[in-house]
């Protein structure tokens, strides 16, 4: 393979700000650990900025016919709640968790391209500030998080918001790209040699199949994100009906992108799942190949499901007929898993650290969300509930019951490793609580409004029966997510202040980043344990009871 | 095609108890789900014990048989779903709308071919027969959804839709735009009034007597001039006058509806007056200038629309 160069030995000889010291190395660093705590800090930023967003709209339609901001702020505002949550908080969360961990999963010493995950990252960033600096630059987009044409022409949209959007998500999904170009090569050529495909580590697997979709998915993104950012500019007329363009055509690039998208931030949250799940059952995952297989069948009908957005849109029959079909047999795969994840508890012993008490709300909250997921893939009854607050409830059940808590469960089961300190579990409890109650409070009650006729991206709603009661008590379910999101963050302010007490290895899990110190060398590994199964740390601590040798 | 859900002949009903098909098979995996999840979880917590669980890698034999049974169930229901669409959405090759709304920001406009009535936001329609819709956009993407009556689809600039809406008895329905379309999407609410049939034939007799004709007072005269001379004309068509522009609401019979401004506010002098003195107060947004008339002006006006039954 002469075709690669051996970066780790190459690396070394740079003169490079990874081995100085100080703040300062963070910024120029092409460390992975350093990166993907980055891309962690970056995430956790904009996540108090898209929460204190979705703040302000449940303080908006907390009573009908409220005034807390205008018409054209609301806009903007849930415009930006959901731009910053999907490409802002949980795209660098899990791409940080797997630049962070891929490495140190398979043995190696650093990503594949360390420069090309320092841009990756700052393109990311960059991105990410040029979006919000449209608050500054005469307004922020307000055509929604899809921006659908003609809304997001210039004629309908004349402030700069749609250009700063355009502009941010194609620099952030350069910066994704890359990211996945990344995860690709590291994976394939620098996993330890005894480490065959099938003994990858499930979080390695979803994150490696992940790539693929992202590689797949955000070219089409940024192509229309480029001829829209033409339109405005330059007057091309793709997606303008009066002059020849057409409207349709955006759905179907935005969502082309998007239906995967959706399968982008879900697949890296299966993988935390499956290992947490095992490690405090102290088994093995129930059915890794199906688990693994699973997954691989959802990236491929992850592409064949995107028209499942514009079942109102008026497609023919046979179109929507096809995508209905190929949207009732993703869940499939997906509910497999859920019971893959089950199974691994049954006979075990379950140790309920606070990793596991995200993983059981995931469980719960996950199923949910799936499940009225699929009533939208029953044409006739997206033809009602589309575009109201029932599919809100269904989207956040998705996004928070299963990205989000996916990331919970990995950053209480992480963090000792990251930063060498535990979690307070006290303080832990209170955020998994009050977020817990809170979420399933504002959201749940959001289908039932959504039933009951209420549009979605609405400023505001007229008193009809029962509208107001279920929204006001979904704001104040927001209010109890706002304070555990606060303990969640005191958590990490006073545990940071703490000094190391984390072991190399302090859960017994048997994946090969627990047999660094904790947090890890700067140099990953000076030597790898040989490795003949699934889980080599398992092996070495229970020599007795190996498993089963698989080269 | 026959099915169980063959016996609703009323869309709304159809798409209902396709509803309640899923919600129960929904409800029942989502109880195995939670209740296996917890009786494990209480089960096989440790006990601080130190031997260790039966290192056991799954069995082939559960996923399958799972794995059949939730195709079996996914068959069920893309069946029932196939069938649905078809009978749903069954429009002729060469439909004949009896009604077509055209979505602007943020209003609906309506025209009956086949009767010649113009209207806008209020709509009527006749019990107790199935109506087709013709619909499209003038503008960005809007979307018609009155749930009580039949589905929703979008309207699309540059594309016309089709759809059938039913009401089984008379009364007001309530709808909004389904579809982000700017500013003022959380007014762009609908209100159809559904009427026996007799009833709709004396409706649809009255909104095509032009109005105009018969002066009422010299109030009523001067607001009649003022609109033509301030240039409402421009966005407004009242018939019966040469005037027949569509960029704003078609205003004959203004004086009958009940609510305006796409259903925000009840159609009164003082909520017209507000309106009229400055749109951007009532309706932040919305393309209706200030037109800076003086109070005997405006008074003029109102009255002249007030008075277009």
């Amino acid at each position: 393979m002469s075709f690669f160069i051996d970066i780790t030995e190459e690396n070394d000889q740079l003169p490079t700000l990874k081995t100085g010291r100080g703040k300062l190395a963070w910024l120029a660093s092409v460390d992975h650990k350093q990166l993907g705590i980055m891309y962690l800090w970056l995430a956790l930023f904009f996540f108090v900025v898209g929460g204190l967003e979705a703040m302000v709209i449940r303080a908006q339609l907390a009573l009908p016919e409220n005034h807390v901001v205008s018409p054209e702020t609301y806009n903007q505002i849930f415009t930006m709640h959901g731009t910053t949550m999907i490409f802002l908080v949980l795209m660098p969360a899990f791409i940080g968790l797997g630049t962070y961990l891929i490495p140190l999963m398979i043995g190696a010493n650093e990503m594949a391209f360390p420069r090309l995950n320092a841009f990756s990252f700052w393109m990311t960033a960059l991105g990410g500030f040029l979006l919000y600096f449209s608050f500054f630059a005469g307004g922020a987009p307000d055509a929604g998080w899809f921006n659908y044409a003609p809304l997001s022409e210039h004629n309908y949209s004349s402030t700069q918001g749609v250009d700063y959007y355009l502009i941010g998500l194609i620099l952030t999904g350069i910066g994704s790209i890359g990211a996945a170009l990344n995860f690709v090569t590291t994976v394939l050529t620098l996993k330890s040699p005894d480490i065959k495909l099938n003994m990858l580590p499930l979080f390695v697997w979803m994150i490696f199949i992940n790539a693929f979709l992202i590689l797949a998915a955000f070219p089409l993104l940024n192509a229309g994100l480029f001829m829209l950012l033409i339109d405005r500019q330059m007057d091309a007329h793709f997606f303008l009906p009066s002059t020849g363009g057409s409207a349709v055509l955006w759905q179907h690039f935005f969502w082309a992108f998007g239906h995967p998208e959706v399968y982008i931030l879900a697949l890296p949250a299966f993988g935390i799942i499956s290992e947490v799940v095992p490690v405090f059952s102290r088994k093995p995952i129930f059915g890794y190949k199906f688990v693994a297989a699973s997954s691989v069948a959802i990236a491929l009908l992850a592409y064949s499901v995107w028209a499942h957005h514009m079942f109102a849109v008026g497609l023919s029959n046979a179109v929507n007929s096809f995508f209905a079909i190929s949207s009732m047999l993703i869940g499939i795969p997906t509910g497999l898993k859920v019971i893959n994840w089950i199974g691994t508890m049954y006979k075990g012993q379950i140790r309920l650290t606070l990793s596991m008490f995200f993983v059981i709300a995931f469980l719960i909250d996950f199923t949910l969300g799936g499940l009225s997921g699929v009533s939208f893939a029953i044409v006739p009854i997206d033809w009602q509930l589309t575009d109201t607050y029932y599919l809100v409830a269904h989207l956040h059940f998705v996004f928070l019951g299963g990205s989000l808590y996916g990331i919970f469960a990995g950053i209480y089961y992480w963090f000792p490793k990251m930063s060498g300190r535990f979690l307070s579990t006290k303080l832990g409890k209170w955020h998994f609580w009050l977020f817990t109650i809170g979420f399933n409070l504002t959201f749940f009650l959001q289908h039932i409004l959504g039933i009951l006729g209420m549009p979605r991206r609405v400023f505001t709603y007229p008193n009809l029966p029962y509208w107001k009661v279920l929204n006001f008590f979904s704001s104040l379910g927001a209010v109890l997510m706002f304070f555990g999101m606060a303990a969640f963050f005191w958590n990490i302010y006073v545990t940071l202040k703490k000094p190391r007490t984390a072991t190399a290895n302090p859960w017994d899990a048997w994946t090969l980043e627990w047999a660094t110190p904790s947090p890890p060398t700067l140099k990953n590994f000076d030597e790898i344990p040989r490795i003949h199964s699934r889980r080599p740390l398992w092996d070495l601590n229970h020599p007795d009871n190996p498993d089963k040798k698989l080269n | 095609m026959g099915n169980i859900l063959s016996v609703y002949t009323n869309d709304v009903d159809r798409i209902n108890e396709l509803f309640r098909y899923f919600l129960v098979v929904a409800a029942i995996i989502f109880l195995l789900v939670v209740g296996y999840t917890f009786y494990y979880v209480f089960k096989y917590q440790s006990k601080k014990q130190l031997e260790l669980p039966n290192q056991e890698e799954g069995s082939d034999r559960i996923e399958i048989i799972l794995a059949t049974i939730a195709t079996v169930i996914t068959a069920v229901f893309v069946y029932l779903t196939i069938t649905s669409i078809n009978t749903i959405q069954k429009i002729p090759e060469h439909p004949k709308p009896f009604l077509e709304i055209t979505g602007h920001q943020w209003w609906w406009e309506a025209k009956y071919p086949q009767s010649g009535v113009i209207t806008a936001n209020q709509i009527y329609i006749p019990t107790g027969k199935k109506i087709l819709l013709k619909l499209t956009s003038a503008d960005v993407v809007h979307d018609w959804w009155v749930y009580k009556l039949g589905r929703k689809i979008d309207m699309i600039p540059g594309r016309y839709n089709y759809m059938y809406m039913y009401a089984d008895k008379p009364g007001e329905y309530l709808g909004a735009c389904s579809e982000f379309c700017g500013v003022e999407h959380a007014r762009m609410r609908i209100r159809v009034i559904a009427l026996k049939p007799k009833d709709f034939k004396v409706w649809q007799k009255h909104q095509l007597q032009p109005v105009v004709s018969k002066p009422k007072d010299a109030l009523f005269e001067k607001g009649k001039e003022l609109f033509e001379e301030k240039t409402c004309t421009n966005c407004h068509a009242i018939n019966g006058t040469p005037h027949k522009e569509d960029i704003g609401p078609n205003l004959t019979h203004f004086g009958s509806r009940k609510r305006f401004l796409s259903d925000m506010l009840v159609n009164n002098k003082t909520n017209l007056t507000a309106w009229i003195t400055n749109p951007q107060n009532v309706k932040s947004g919305a393309k209706m200038p200030n037109f800076i008339l003086s109070k005997s002006e405006i008074k003029a006006l109102v009255t002249y629309l007030h008075n277009l039954k």
